[in-house]
Formats: C-alpha cells, sequence, structure tokens
C-alpha cells in the first residue's frame, strides 16, 4: 500500500558508452497493479534491480511513500518480488514454504498461522499446504512463489518478472486472474514487467511502454491500444501492430485532416470494399487465416497501397493479387510520430 | 522428398510414418514433451531416444548416412554460433567446410564464392551492417538470425527449425515469422518448423502435423486440420486457448472459443455461461466462466465486458459444435 515515485532516474553500467535509462519519470499509485511494457534491450531488468536495490542510480531517485530509498541495501528496502521462474524450497511443503520469510523475519508463531492461513485462502491453497512443493504442476508452484511474495502484511510493493513464463499456456489467465484478485482484495501495489503485450494488457490498471528512448506512454490498457501517443507505441502494440499511413497518398483528404499528417490503423478499424469506394484502394500481397467463425474464413489481409501498407481483418474470400479498395471506420491521427488526435469516417 | 517410416518417438508410443514434401513447410505442432525435439533430432542424426525403420530423402538411405554427411541443417530454440567468429565467418562456415580445395585457384574463387553467398544471405536476413561484429554483441533475434543465416548457407535439402522463435520476444517474433515465410518459401527445400502455437502453423505452414505424447494425432493443411480434427486432441492443439467441452451421450462434444456468440444468432443451441472474468487485450476480449460445470472460454473481437457472477446465454452455430466419440 504504497506509492512509488521515480524521479530523473538515470543509470548507466560501469564502462559502457550510454545510459541504460535516462530521465525517467514515474508515479505510481498506492495499490495500483501497473505494468513495465519492453522489447527487450529497453532497460526493463535495470528499472526493476534499481527498485529493488540490486542496483544504485547514477542519478535521480526512487520514493516508497515520499521517502528517498534510492540507496538502501534490497533488504532495507520493504519488497517482495516474483520471478519468472518459481523460487520454492521443493522439499517443504507449501505451508512451511509460504511461511519462510515470516521466521526469517521473526513473527510470532501465532501470527505466522493465521497469515498463511489468510494468503492461502485468497488463493484457493487451502487443500494444497501441506503437500511437497516437488509434486506441484508448475502453474501451483508458481501460485505458492505469489503467495511468498505476498506473505509479509506490510510488503511495499510486489515486483512481479515475467511470472507466467513457465505457466502452462492454458493456465495463464487463471494466474493472471489470482493476481489480480489477490492484488485488489490486499490493496498492493504491483509492477509487472513483461514484453508480452496481451499480459500487460489484460493485468494492468495502467501500462507504461518502455523503450531505449524511455518511457514513451504511461496510461490505460484501452488507451494504449486505441491511442498510443507515439508512432512506436502503436507498432508496439497489437499484433500486428499500428499501420500508418500518409494523408497526401490518400485517394481524397478527409475535412480536418492535411496532408503532412499520418494515420494511425488498426486491422479492425479498416475493411475491404470494391475499388474506388474507399479512402484508398491496393493490391493485396498477402494473407495469414486466423481460422473461421461463423462459417466465414477470417484472416488478416495485406494490402499495398499508395499510402502505405495496411493490414485488414477480413472475414471471407479475399482474392490475392486484385485490386481492392479500403474503407476506414476510425484512425489515430499523428504529427511528426506524435498523437495530435483522433478521426471517425 | 523425405519419407520416414516407422517413427517411435516415446518408447510406449504408436509408431507413425510420414512424407515430407519438397518445398513445403510442415509445422510441427505439440505441446512441451510432445516429441517435436526428438523428430528433429532423428532426421539430423543425432542421439535421441526415438528411433525409426526407413528414413529416405530424395530416393536416398538417410539412416545409414553419418550425421556430418548429411543434407541436413538444423536450428535450435538456443542461438548457437561459434562465440570466437564474426557473423561474416558464422554465417561462411558450413561454405567452407563443403569447399576443402587443393589448389590456390580454386580456393581464391571458393572465397569469392563464399563471400558473395555470405552477402546474399545477410542481405535477406537484415544482418548486412553486422558482419564484422561477434555474436556476444548482438541481440537475441540478431542472434537467432545469423543461426539461420548459417543454417541457410548450408543449402541442406532438409531444413529443422525446432522452436527457432521461442525464447525471442513477442514482437521480433513476428518480425521474423513473417522472415521466414519468404526465406523459406521458394528455395524447394523440405523445411520442418516445430512449435506449440496453432497460429505460426497458420501464418507459416503448407503442412501441420500434430504431435501428442509422441504419437502422430493428424497430419493435413493446416485450415484442414482447424476445421476438421479428427480428434478432440487434435482440435485442441490447433486451438487457442483451449476448446470448450460439451458432455453428450457417448462421447464429448467440443466448440471453440471463436465460434460461441455473445448475440443471438439463427439456428443455434443457446447455453447459459456464468461469467467468471473478462480479460482484453485491445483488439480482442476473452471472457472465461463455466457452463454446465465445464471451464469455458468466449473469444470475441472488439472490447467486451461482462460483470463476473452474472449468467449469460450464449449460441453456437450446430456446426461448429464436433462431436467426438469416447
Amino acid at each position: 500500500m504504497t506509492r512509488i515515485a521515480i524521479e530523473d532516474l538515470a543509470f548507466r553500467y560501469p564502462g559502457a558508452p550510454s545510459d541504460t535509462l535516462s530521465s525517467l519519470q514515474l508515479e505510481i499509485c498506492s495499490g495500483e497493479a501497473h505494468a513495465l511494457l519492453g522489447a527487450s534491450g529497453a532497460g526493463k531488468t535495470t528499472l526493476l534491480n534499481l527498485l529493488s536495490g540490486l542496483l544504485r542510480p547514477s542519478s535521480g531517485r526512487i520514493l516508497f511513500d515520499g521517502k528517498d530509498v534510492s540507496n538502501l541495501a534490497p533488504k532495507l528496502r520493504n519488497i517482495a518480488q516474483v520471478f519468472q521462474f518459481p523460487v520454492l524450497y521443493d522439499a517443504m511443503n507449501v505451508a512451511n514454504n509460504l511461511a519462510f520469510p515470516l521466521r526469517n523475519f521473526g513473527f510470532a508463531p501465532s501470527d505466522i498461522e493465521s497469515r498463511v492461513a489468510r494468503i492461502a485462502d485468497e488463493l484457493d491453497l487451502r487443500s494444497a499446504l501441506d503437500r511437497k512443493v516437488s509434486g506441484l504442476s508448475l502453474f501451483e508452484k508458481q501460485l505458492v512463489s505469489v503467495g511468498k511474495a505476498l506473505i509479509r502484511p506490510n510488503v511495499d510493493v510486489v515486483l512481479l518478472d515475467e511470472p507466467l513464463t513457465a505457466v502452462e499456456p492454458h493456465r495463464k489467465w487463471q494466474l493472471r486472474q489470482s493476481l489480480k484478485r489477490v492484488q485488489v482484495d490486499l490493496g498492493v501495489t504491483m509492477i509487472y514487467v513483461t514484453h508480452d503485450q496481451t499480459e500487460a494488457l489484460t493485468f494492468a490498471d495502467r501500462v507504461s511502454v518502455l523503450t531505449v528512448d524511455g518511457i514513451l506512454q504511461t496510461a490505460t490498457p484501452e488507451a494504449i491500444y486505441a491511442e498510443p501517443s507515439f508512432e512506436a507505441v502503436g507498432s508496439f502494440v497489437g499484433s500486428p501492430g499500428m499501420d500508418f499511413v500518409n494523408v497526401a497518398g490518400l485517394s481524397r483528404v478527409p475535412s480536418n485532416l492535411d496532408a503532412s499528417q499520418k494515420l494511425g490503423l488498426r486491422p479492425e478499424w479498416v475493411e475491404l470494399c470494391v475499388p474506388g469506394d474507399g479512402m484508398t484502394a491496393g493490391v493485396c500481397d498477402d494473407i495469414v487465416v486466423l481460422g473461421t467463425a461463423f462459417g466465414e474464413r477470417v484472416g488478416i489481409a495485406t494490402v499495398t497501397t499508395p499510402a502505405g501498407t495496411i493490414n485488414v481483418r477480413t472475414s471471407g474470400d479475399v482474392a490475392l493479387g486484385t485490386q481492392l479498395g479500403i474503407r476506414f471506420k476510425r484512425a489515430a491521427v499523428y504529427r511528426d510520430t506524435a498523437l495530435v488526435g483522433s478521426h471517425e469516417f | 522428398m523425405l519419407e520416414l517410416r516407422g517413427v517411435r518417438l516415446k518408447e510406449d508410443a504408436a509408431a507413425f510414418d510420414h512424407v515430407f514434401n519438397a518445398g513445403e513447410i510442415c509445422v510441427v505442432l505439440g505441446a512441451n514433451l510432445a516429441g517435436k525435439t526428438d523428430l528433429c533430432r532423428l532426421v539430423a542424426g543425432l542421439p535421441t531416444q526415438a528411433s525409426l525403420a526407413t528414413a529416405v530423402l530424395d530416393g536416398v538411405d538417410l539412416v545409414s548416412q553419418p550425421t556430418r554427411v548429411r543434407s541436413v541443417a538444423l536450428v535450435t530454440q538456443a542461438f548457437v554460433n561459434y562465440p570466437n567468429w564474426t557473423v561474416a565467418q558464422n554465417i561462411g562456415s558450413p561454405i567452407h567446410a563443403r569447399t576443402s580445395s587443393r589448389t590456390i585457384r580454386a580456393r581464391r574463387s571458393a572465397k569469392t564464392a563464399t563471400a558473395e553467398r555470405v552477402d546474399e544471405l545477410a542481405q535477406a536476413l537484415g544482418l548486412s551492417d553486422l558482419l564484422a561484429r561477434y555474436p556476444h554483441e548482438l541481440s537475441g533475434g540478431e542472434q537467432q538470425r545469423v543461426a539461420l543465416a548459417r543454417a541457410l548457407a548450408k543449402d541442406a535439402r532438409v531444413l529443422l527449425l525446432d522452436e527457432p522463435l521461442v525464447n525471442l520476444d513477442y514482437k521480433l517474433r513476428e518480425a521474423l515469422q513473417g522472415e521466414f515465410k519468404t526465406l523459406l518459401h521458394d528455395r524447394g527445400t523440405i523445411v520442418v518448423y516445430t512449435t506449440s502455437e496453432p497460429h505460426e502453423a497458420f501464418a507459416l505452414g503448407d503442412q501441420a502435423l500434430l504431435l501428442r505424447d509422441g504419437e502422430l494425432l493428424q497430419a493435413d493443411a493446416p485450415l484442414e486440420v482447424y476445421c476438421r480434427p479428427n480428434s478432440l486432441d487434435a482440435m485442441d492443439l490447433m486451438s487457442q486457448p483451449r476448446t470448450n467441452r460439451v458432455a453428450i451421450a457417448n462421447g464429448t462434444a467440443a466448440v471453440r472459443p471463436e465460434h460461441i456468440s455473445l448475440q443471438a444468432i439463427d439456428d443455434a443451441i443457446t447455453y447459459q455461461l456464468h461469467v467468471i472474468a473478462t480479460e482484453t487485450n485491445g483488439s480482442e476480449s476473452f471472457v472465461h466462466g463455466s457452463c454446465d460445470g465445464a471451464d469455458w472460454v468466449v473469444r470475441q473481437s472488439g472490447i467486451t465486458v461482462l460483470q463476473t457472477g452474472e449468467t449469460v446465454p450464449v449460441y453456437v452455430r450446430r456446426e461448429d459444435l464436433l462431436e467426438f466419440s469416447a
């Protein structure tokens, strides 16, 4: 239940020619589920290590509820961390694994018992308390790791480093839901680091997109997807990413827009039509089938137009190599790579 | 053409036969430990618990050939490159190994040919600016591209790609997938590509070969396997997220998450879905819930938010409900 503030934070590895992180600003509210989304090499792990105290900033400060913790050793910061792979004592049962941090911190046995029971209830681990960790599935093990991170009642922030990597694919959402539920119930501040946009967008209250140029945008998942503040955010988020077309290359310039602008398009914001009927036209070079929906073949068609390449979500058969029109339903508007508004057609 | 007969990936698994066609990408789809890596190692001639009766490549017996002379190249999920060689040397290494010429003149012309081929591959894979670098100076995606370029330089008849993208960032995966498709298709090579992700079968595969616990479930065009799975396991493997179960007399029926509608549709079966949670990633929403005691997930395009705890009617077209005998 702590507010985290990152002020002008910079970090350079010893001997490196440039900063890995520079002039980073971020505020995370108390009790917020925050995701840091970025490609590898963007500095996610470095930022996590600065938060946990494994690294010290070159300049700038990290504040927990207004208190400067930038130069405190990890054990003096009130944090807990969940790693990519479960870090547990295989030979102990679930109850003892959960109790371990409390024993280390010298909690009274009766307090330990009630806290373990509380967390086990939150995570549906009650029936597993007596089981050895070595016999659990990856999903259950990671659930215990989450429990272990949340076991101390006064933790300021829980750091999660790609916690779903090792979990069986069809159970990922369940762990995500358990995490969310416990995060809300206990009101704990969580920072979730991932390169996977689905995880970031489905888990977080707010998402920060981290690139080599710093944090480009901090916003709700809906805004990150529909109104990316920079072209780089738009192309990073979404699968495929947002396409950008030059207004100047369109068959006609829509009212309120000018030829120096670009339009950001999502595959579901555009549709195929007869040539001459849409905003632009082009030839479909490729189509990736996604499956079927209600009897129609569904896919993503890649169309090369004079304004740029556009990926269109399609339903029904699409002929490769033929001239197709593209109708726009909505678009985000950009000038010089920055968002300036949105447009409904 | 690569014909495998009597492939036994696990001791207690049934043996199967399969023919891989030239110029086709066959995507081998299976969960962890389904035997995907064993299949690759078997073809490459590397030690494995798996075995086969015969392997014939373009009419020539492969089994009797030692590993190093087989016309097979393998790219694994770990980025394997020579750490002490530059990118150019790494890519050129299989060509050097092939052309150990005796005369100076032959060596010189071989050298020029190698350099040309390295340049060509580097260009195709976007590595031209990195030729003088060492692997440790590259990102994961770049290292994997070098490994792929080296495999292509071998000009092998069979190219085995064993989950080549699994250790990469999701955006890089998307970019490399696109590159693979163009690079691998027009070479007449037999490409075997393993993965656990059904969308890769759609994106890359001419054929999909589905494995479960070392056994062959089904092999056909990806859309065919998707539309007409021969078993519940095959349907599940080609589904992301997993399919939804419906109990029927003498067996089980299942419906894909994207084939359930929240809006009424004609001639549909109606089910009651008890909503547990909704997740959305911007372009799609996933409604998790339970239906007659089974865990269900409904995949909707766009943003749909349903309240946890509510029960809503959902609709399934009869032809989308696939029945399997027990």
